[in-house]
């Protein structure tokens, strides 16, 4: 026996201890992660969804990536949410919080009752600033199993192949490494990320009629090779809405921004520099009092000019964040090109108009409807001024309802109702429910606008 | 069969049509076959418009003789779906040849039932003579694309019948015993059983007499989109078998602009009491609007809700949505002018502009991201307000090419594009 007989056998000790370590990190950060379910409630089905999402601090704040929920449907339809810890087939109510609007997360709270067997993912952030991390570092990150499965958890396990700023610095690994939503760690357990929407993945499909193959892009729901670095996520984690649409939103109104690509910038000698197109710009907005113009190009934000990005379109994504980290009141200064001219603007943002999410709404069961306030969206959408706009939208139609053989069709713009013009959305409900109260009536026939056209419906009640 | 019978035999032709498409964003040229009668011994020839048209570079006639002679279009009306070609003469005189031609009959005087022919080209089997029965003869349908997306039909019922009708039987006659026209074959459904529609005589004969005068017809338009009131009277409390209700008035229009308003009544035009009570009254309704001269004032009684009101306005000039289309083979991109009401229905600013509707591929506007509906607004930040300021572009481009601004309008959103040689 010697010392250096003894050491060695130290070393491989400590070695494969350090490995066998992967299942115990494993196990423990684990608890950062949850499955969701809730159910989108329409007046005519309860449509059930799953997605994933990752816990951040002691009080049960989960968040869930925003494509986990769809932006057109009102946070009144969003039902029934509830918390699976991985691997347990109970689950635990939750309440939907809101949506910020500067990360898309959605925020979710799960009741006290399974807090405690929840580790937030803080927990595991690095104490140092920065840990983006880097070429060929290895990775691994969480799963989870369908719901029949109990949502089990396991590890997917992966090298960094690319980093990028999309605009976010978002790492792509050269394999599946998390769920959508779910975390990423490094070899010593420290929050790496957070598992993001799946890149299409091109294939060829062969079939006995098509043997030359027929390219096909496939997007992995379940699990994904690209993740947020923590140091997109971390700071971030608070931003927890007030509410459920995330007000304030800050607002410009600069509409259908368009990338300037580079064959552009260098036929505008703007070599080095990207740029974003305004399509519109919308009535009343802050853009408008600031004196843009549609089809001017803005250059830079508050004296920095716009990054150049890889794809040019991800510039619009740079800029629109930019807006939504600000707060309504706060300034902004476009330098934008006009023509051959470099002008200043500055707008102060605003709180952005009523949505089309926000809008109240009401089902009329008899004529098979539902009829929905007249928003600033919808005025922008049919080319009219947004003041003195009445009226309300059919936000849905029931299949085979009086409503729908009579033609009527989701987003027609309802103008008159019996041949007289429809006010704001109180009243339209309140004449429409005395059309359904009326059981001797035998008729409706509303005036409709769509598109450029409009049209006389009669509406025969049964 | 009778002797007039014979004689519309000898009138009928075969016609082969070599036409530009565009639709690749290069100048490709589609060969179709189609029918047509001949009317006068100075050789016109009435088919359809969808057979021949503006687009036709070689139009090619065969005689009921079997011989070939050229022919070049008069004058085409896309509304009704009629054209009117002229053989060459000097060519059929230095070879001798003859011709018969064929008399129209009365289409108003058909009964249900009647018995018909049709006389064409179906599949290019020359000289088919198929038999049935007017199904219906005041048949209304809307077809607002009908001709290769030229509006058609809205002035015209059609003649329903169960003669066979095939493709290459459009622009043939149909004839009644004694080989009369009745109406000019036009369309059938396809996949049905003897559903074919044809243009009627009295129509035909009317558009025959303008295309030979001017080459083309002019209408009038006041910019609303009718519909039938069926059972609707009592909501408006008209009397029955009184009223034309507009669905739509169109923006900018001249009824817009004196001041109607969908949902209004119309009463009477110039004094005349109107009756769209059923879908068949509304196209003889909207011809006789069109049929008055341009810039006429038309005084309308018109409801609107229990008021009774009268408003005179002036008419416009009908156009088509179909603008003016060039094709550039240099940037590999073809274009058609954003008419006014192209503009109407998309709800654009204004008609500058012009519209994509083929791209060649590999070329500077596919390369540079071009796309069929995108629509031109400018190039070189000069504003396209019609094809010429492109043509003169493109012209500098040939022969000097450089790098070209575009700027273009996709949906709602505007985007820079540089067309590099």
């Amino acid at each position: 026996m010697n010392i250096r007989a003894l050491l060695l056998s130290a070393l491989l000790v400590a070695g494969a201890a350090r490995a066998a370590d992967l299942p115990t990190l494993w196990a423990e950060r684990v608890k950062s992660t949850v499955a969701v379910e809730y159910v989108t409630q329409t007046e005519l089905e309860r449509r059930p969804t799953v997605s994933y999402g990752t816990v951040v601090d002691s009080n049960g704040t989960i968040i869930l990536p925003s494509a986990a929920i769809d932006l057109r449907v009102s946070p009144a339809q969003l039902k029934d949410f509830k918390v699976y810890l991985p691997g347990d087939p109970e689950g635990t109510p939750a309440e939907y919080i809101g949506r910020d609007a500067y990360t898309g997360w959605h925020f979710l709270r799960a009741n006290a009752s399974v807090r405690d067997r929840m580790v937030p993912i803080t927990t595991f952030a690095k104490a140092t600033s920065s840990n983006e991390p880097r070429l060929s570092d290895e990775v691994w990150g969480i799963g989870l199993r369908n719901k029949d499965e109990d949502f089990t958890p396991y590890i997917l396990q992966s090298h960094i192949a690319l980093i990028q700023s999309l605009p976010q610095r978002t790492a792509i690994a050269q394999q599946e490494v998390a769920g959508p939503g779910l975390p990423v760690f490094n070899h010593d357990g420290e929050f790496m990320g957070l598992g993001a929407s799946s890149f299409g993945q091109t294939f060829l499909e062969f079939s006995g009629a098509d043997r030359d193959g027929s390219p096909i892009m496939l997007v992995n729901l379940e699990e994904s090779s690209a993740f947020l670095v923590a140091d997109e996520v971390v700071p971030y984690v608070g931003r927890i809405p007030k509410n459920a649409f995330g007000r304030p939103l800050a607002w410009l109104g600069a509409y259908g921004l368009e990338p300037m690509d580079r064959e552009v910038a260098s036929f505008l000698k703007l070599q080095s520099q990207s740029g974003a197109v305004v399509s519109e710009v919308l009535e009343g907005s802050p853009a408008e009092k600031a004196g843009l113009k549609a089809h001017d190009i803005i250059l830079g934000v508050d004296g920095k000019p716009l990054p150049r990005f890889k794809p040019d379109r991800v510039v619009i994504d740079y800029v629109e964040r930019l807006i939504a980290a600000q707060a309504p009141g706060d300034t902004m200064v476009l330098s934008i090109l006009r023509g051959s001219d470099r002008i200043e603007v500055t707008a102060k943002l605003d709180d952005e108009p009523r949505l089309v999410r926000e809008a109240d709404r009401m089902y009329f069961e008899k004529i098979g409807f539902t009829a929905r306030e007249f928003v600033y969206g919808d005025a922008i959408a049919r080319h009219t001024k947004a003041g003195q706009s009445g009226g309300v939208v059919a936000h849905l139609v029931k299949p085979n309802s009086p409503a729908d053989i009579a033609g009527l069709r989701p987003d027609d713009w309802i103008k008159e109702i019996d041949g007289s013009e429809v006010g704001d959305f109180a009243s339209a409900v309140s004449k429409l429910g005395e059309i359904e109260k009326d059981m001797l009536r035998t008729e409706t026939v509303f005036l409709v606008s769509r598109g450029s056209d409009t049209a006389v419906l009669r509406i025969k009640l049964h | 069969m009778s002797g007039g019978f014979d004689k519309l035999l000898d009138s009928v032709v075969r016609i082969d049509v070599q036409e530009f498409n565009f639709e690749d964003g290069a100048r490709r040229i589609d060969s179709s076959i189609g029918s047509g009668v001949i009317l006068s011994q100075d050789g016109l020839i009435l088919t359809n418009a969808h057979v021949a048209g503006p687009k036709a570079v070689e139009i090619n006639v065969t005689l009921s003789n079997l011989e070939r002679v050229s022919a070049k279009l008069v004058g085409w009306d896309h509304w009704t779906d009629l054209s009117l070609l002229r053989l060459d003469l000097s060519d059929a005189k230095k070879r001798g040849l003859t011709f018969k031609h064929a008399e129209f009959g009365d289409s108003e005087k058909l009964y249900v039932g009647e018995t018909v022919y049709a006389v064409g080209t179906p599949h290019g089997l020359t000289r088919t003579v198929t038999r049935g029965i007017i199904s219906n003869n005041n048949r209304y349908f809307e077809d607002t694309e009908g001709v290769d997306g030229y509006e058609t039909g809205n002035f015209n019922t059609w003649l329903q019948t169960d003669a066979a009708i095939n493709p290459g039987n459009s622009g043939g006659p149909l004839v009644t015993e004694d080989g009369r026209i009745i109406g000019i074959t036009s369309r059938a459904y396809l996949g049905a059983n003897n559903l074919g529609f044809a243009i009627p005589s009295v129509i035909a004969k009317r558009v025959v007499a303008s295309l030979v005068q001017d080459g083309s017809i002019t209408r009038s338009y006041i910019g609303i989109v009718p519909k039938a009131l069926q059972d609707l009277e009592g909501f408006y409390d008209v009397a029955s078998n009184n009223g034309v209700l507009i669905d739509s008035v169109e923006t900018g229009s001249p009824a817009s602009v004196a001041g109607l308003q969908a949902g209004d009544v119309i009463l009477a035009v110039d004094g005349k009491k109107v009756d769209g009570r059923f879908p068949e009254q509304l196209p003889p309704i909207q011809n006789m609007i069109a049929s008055q001269p341009v810039g006429s004032s038309l005084v309308l009684d018109y409801k609107r809700g229990t008021r009774e009101m009268t408003s005179t306005l002036v008419t416009a000039k009908l156009e088509s949505r179909i603008g003016e289309e060039w094709v550039s083979d240099t940037w590999g991109i073809a274009v058609r002018k954003v008419s006014l009401a192209f503009a109407r229905e998309n709800q654009l600013q204004d008609d500058t502009g012009v519209l994509v509707i083929g791209v060649q591929r590999g070329f500077p506007a596919d390369v540079a991201g071009l796309a069929r509906g995108d629509i031109i607004t400018k190039i070189n930040q000069n504003p396209v307000g019609t094809i010429d300021v492109m043509k003169a572009i493109d012209s500098q481009y040939t022969a000097k090419p450089a790098p070209t601004l575009f700027e273009v309008q996709r949906e709602r959103r505007v985007s820079l594009v540089v067309l590099k040689p």
